[in-house]
């Protein structure tokens, strides 16, 4: 397909909207690249697209909208005296305004509380800046203490569980889970399961756990130690 | 553009905030059409006002049903703006293109670096001094396709000519803007 100077400059646009069959742009491309005097246009125009896409909005002056208005609407009616005094209280009695109003006061109440505040006796020492400071420092250091405390507890819990279920998984035993006479009785070998020592260390350690647990956090601890010493009742 | 039509109904009906809600949602951009076509902060103010003005007068007469109220608001922008030509015409063969009045462009755009800033603000009152010497037929048609961003077919509705015409003035805008950048010292980087 041959291309022309006059069918570059016709096409430009479809060129740059991409409207072009692949034919076309081959033969456009193909012209562009060996051609002085349409390579310099093509660059021109595409740079001046990209830099009017990249031009924003103009923001109008606020008071277009109102001279707007004012011109079609007629001008917005102004009240003095009472009346203005009036229209204000209203606008205090709307449920927007409440809200507002509400979610401030908390917000407000929540800060003087965090920074230390005593609302059950209210000194006036306790709105000085250093004061605040070093009241809100405390709190935040000991909802931080709190924190750490909890997941550490959490922690010790799990750890604790974990050993228990570990141990439940165990075979506490040799009948149960060992038949007397085994087909697979080999020779050289001690009969069923080692016993005890094993298991009682873990028992043992399970136990000092719990009773370390059962010092620091008795409600929680208490029934596990309840069950713990029934089940080591129960085995032989 | 549903919105649109069910407002102007309101409106019809007398409603005085659905007029303000057309008001606050089509003046910025007719504000720009208006100050990309004339080139000063000034004369976009008035004649948005204008714009506005007439279409409160004659809303009575837009039918949904020929296309979407934006481009009935352009159209009744860019007549208003050809008229404002031909009016002006005698006068701004005295006036030097110094008188025009610039206005601060909103370049605070998130994402973009000071420099960038700079070089856009720079190009884009390049390109605005270049669009003024442009004819007005292939300066409103370059308005609103490359900075309006409008469809092929709502500018064929606006300035009320076929679609061959609309191609062929966008066309030839670009290559003469395109030319007119060029003899000014701009040059692609």
């Amino acid at each position: 397909m041959t291309w022309t100077c006059e069918q570059t400059e016709a096409r430009l646009s479809d060129y740059l909207d991409g409207v072009m069959t692949s034919e076309e742009r081959g033969a456009f491309d193909a012209h562009v690249n060996t051609c002085e005097r349409c390579a310099p246009m093509v660059a021109s125009v595409s740079h001046l697209l990209l830099s009017m896409h990249a031009m924003e909005q103009i923001e109008p002056p606020p008071r277009l909208v109102y001279a707007i208005l004012d011109q079609t609407l007629g001008p917005r009616e102004t009240l003095t005296g009472w009346r203005a005094v009036l229209a204000w209280v209203r606008g205090i009695g709307s449920v927007r305004f409440a809200y507002g109003a509400l979610s401030m006061v908390a917000t407000l109440a929540i800060f003087v509380t965090a920074a230390g505040f005593n609302w059950r006796k209210p000194r006036l020492a306790d709105l000085r800046p250093d004061v605040i400071y070093r009241n809100a420092d405390r709190s935040a250091h000991l909802v931080y203490g709190k924190g750490m405390k909890f997941v550490n507890d959490l922690r010790v819990v799990n750890e604790i569980q974990s050993r228990l279920r570990q141990d439940s998984e165990i075979p506490t035993s040799n009948e149960s889970t060992v038949p007397q006479s085994s087909p697979d009785k080999q020779p050289g070998r001690t009969e069923g399961t080692p016993s005890g020592p094993k298991q009682q260390n873990r028992a043992n350690d399970v136990m000092r756990r719990l009773e370390v647990l059962a010092e620091e956090m008795p409600f929680v601890a208490a029934p596990w130690i309840a069950g713990a010493e029934a089940g080591s009742r129960r085995m032989p | 553009m549903e919105q649109d039509a069910q407002l102007v109904q309101q409106c019809l009906q007398g409603d005085g905030s659905a007029w303000e809600e057309l008001v606050r949602r089509h003046s910025r951009r007719i504000f720009n059409i208006c100050y990309r076509f004339t080139g000063n902060g000034a004369e976009a103010e008035d004649l948005s006002q204008e714009v506005f003005l007439r279409v409160y007068r004659t809303v009575g007469s837009y039918r949904s049903a020929h296309g979407g109220f934006a481009t009935w608001v352009t159209s009744v922008t860019r007549n208003l703006l050809i008229d404002h030509y031909r009016r002006t015409k005698r006068d701004r063969q005295t006036d030097s293109l110094d008188d025009a009045m610039p206005v601060v462009e909103n370049k605070e755009s998130a994402g973009r670096r000071p420099d960038e800033q700079v070089l856009l603000g720079e190009l884009s009152s390049q390109v605005q001094t270049a669009l003024k010497k442009l004819s007005p037929e292939l300066r409103e048609a370059v308005i609103l396709r490359d900075l309006q961003q409008l469809e092929y077919v709502e500018i064929q509705h606006v300035l009320a000519v076929p679609e061959g015409t609309v191609k062929s003035r966008i066309n030839r805008g670009r290559i003469e803007l395109a030319r007119i950048l060029q003899q000014m010292g701009v040059r692609p980087s």
